[in-house]
């Protein structure tokens, strides 16, 4: 399988068919006497900044430490869980966990208008 | 039936999204400046807008992704933000041009500032997004837009002389005022390949569950659509060189434009061109909101989609909420409609090729296309047009700016 191609910047969607984010990176294990393991996929956090530039990723801390949901780690997603790869990622979890961002904006910001 | 009736509503929805404020007012003043010798620019617009929008419906129909979404996969985070910071900076700016449209509109009937009509108009483009669904939008503005077939009816009253009208679809260099012939072609390039529209096609390819099985209807419907939007454009030039041209008008504002339809259809022509500024700007506006919340969603990996309840796609909403407000802003600040409309769509054209090398470079990739991959003339087109689009438009614009 080709990591870079296949699994890493595709949508990310959990079991009940919501997107939950971008595959923003991946953790790969190293292994004496074999060839490094894929252990997890990370999504969210600063992690998309980082890949754009460090000092995006300081702004984006410093964003996060005054404002926006107290939640600033990537989610890690262990590879077991990973379902299917094809048009998305599938993967086994509920996305109501990590997307601190998503339920911030609708609870502090959405939630003031009538209809939402 | 049903497959007829989708290909008549895909062809309403890209007239609706082809003829808004933009296409107006640039073809209005090459028609007015420079007689039937701009038309060339409306047919390479259109010729290019074509591809890119059979390209837009056929990504989606075979790999199943929107643009933007394949863009961020195949490319990374750095050129998806590259894209991303261009589209919507342009659609900003368009998008306070069309709610300047639609104020404009109102300021004509009713006499009262468009300023104060920058946020009821806003806001009711951000209430049809809160409230309405993909189908009503899809499909009731476009509906609504056919009033500006009244541009068509006028062009044919006025018994336009056809050797000239078909003489201008040849390119040639300016008769007088290079600088402003250039510029002018650029915007009227700029506003017949408006990158907003490839992103909201795309996207309602997935909201509708298109497959390979509708290659055929999308060829149809961006060729059938697009064509009879350049001929609405055509049509406004036309008017434009009959009506203004003469008389040696060359509109600095949206009031001279109101007399195209006058002089043809009467004073029922002024409600019309009100009317039709009215309800092209409101569809072009719509499908801005959504065009760059899809940007952002399909990049960035958020929950979307305009059939589902705000609170479910929350920075989806967000994003078209924060755009409109900013835009209807920009508007009350004072910006005048007509220079912002020009200056915009002349910018579009300068930003061409950032959204099509990649845009085509998928189109060609067997992973996301299969056997459906970009003909060489497609390609050939793309490149030429965008190109000669943006290089003009990188001499044009200073000099525009310079000289204005």
């Amino acid at each position: 399988m080709q990591l870079g191609r296949q699994v890493l910047d595709q949508q990310l969607v959990d079991r009940n068919d919501v997107n939950m984010g971008k595959v923003d990176g991946l953790v790969l294990e190293l292994r004496e006497g074999g060839p490094p393991r894929v252990a997890a996929i990370l999504t969210g956090g600063h992690l998309l900044a980082r890949r754009l530039h460090p000092r995006l990723e300081t702004w984006a801390k410093r964003l996060m430490q005054s404002w926006g949901p107290d939640q600033v780690e990537p989610l890690r997603i262990p590879w077991e869980k990973v379902k299917k790869i094809g048009v998305d990622v599938k993967v086994d979890v509920a996305a109501a966990d990590g997307m601190p961002w998503e339920h911030w904006v609708r609870d502090h910001i959405l939630c003031h208008i009538p209809g939402a | 039936m049903s497959k007829l009736l989708k290909i008549a509503l895909g062809i309403f929805t890209s007239i609706g999204g082809f003829l808004e404020v933009g296409a107006i007012a640039t073809t209005a003043q090459a028609g007015a400046a420079f007689g039937f010798s701009l038309i060339w620019a409306v047919v390479l617009g259109t010729i290019c807008v074509i591809f890119l929008v059979e390209m837009s419906g056929r990504l989606a129909a075979v790999s199943h992704h929107t643009i933007k979404d394949a863009l961020r996969e195949r490319f990374g985070p750095r050129i998806y933000m590259v894209t991303l910071v261009s589209d919507v900076l342009i659609n900003f700016l368009v998008l306070a041009a069309e709610i300047g449209g639609m104020s404009l509109a109102l300021q004509l009937v009713t006499g009262i500032s468009f300023r104060w009509w920058a946020i009821p108009t806003g806001f009711l483009t951000w209430l049809l997004l809160w409230k309405g669904s993909f189908g009503l939008i899809e499909n009731g503005v476009s509906l609504l837009g056919m009033v500006a077939i009244a541009f068509v009816v006028a062009a044919w009253k006025l018994d336009p002389p056809l050797p000239e009208v078909l003489a201008g679809v040849i390119p040639r260099l300016p008769p007088h005022q290079p600088v402003h012939y250039w510029f002018t072609a650029v915007s009227i390039l700029g506003a017949a390949i408006s990158p907003y529209l490839f992103y909201f096609y795309s996207a309602g390819a997935i909201e509708d569950h298109w497959d390979e099985d509708h290659i055929g209807v999308n060829k149809a419907v961006a060729t059938v659509g697009m064509t009879f939007g350049g001929v609405l454009a055509t049509a406004v030039l036309v008017v434009a060189a009959l009506v203004l041209h003469p008389r040696g008008i060359e509109p600095q504002r949206y009031e001279q434009i109101a007399l195209l339809l006058a002089e043809p259809l009467g004073r029922a022509g002024f409600y019309l061109f009100a009317g039709t500024l009215l309800v092209s700007c409101l569809g072009a506006a719509l499908e801005l909101g959504l065009a760059t919340a899809y940007c952002f969603a399909n990049g960035l990996g958020w929950n979307w989609g305009e059939n589902v309840r705000p609170r479910d796609a929350a920075r989806f909403t967000l994003s078209y909420t924060v755009m409109i407000a900013l835009a209807s802003i920009l508007m009350v600040a004072g910006i005048d409609p007509l220079q912002l409309t020009l200056f915009s769509m002349a910018l579009t054209s300068l930003t061409l090729p950032i959204v099509t090398f990649p845009f085509l470079v998928l189109m060609n990739d067997r992973d996301y296309v299969g056997e459906y991959g970009n003909h060489w003339i497609s390609n050939a087109a793309v490149i030429a047009i965008s190109l000669l689009a943006s290089v003009l438009a990188l001499a044009a614009i200073p000099l525009q700016l310079m000289g204005g």
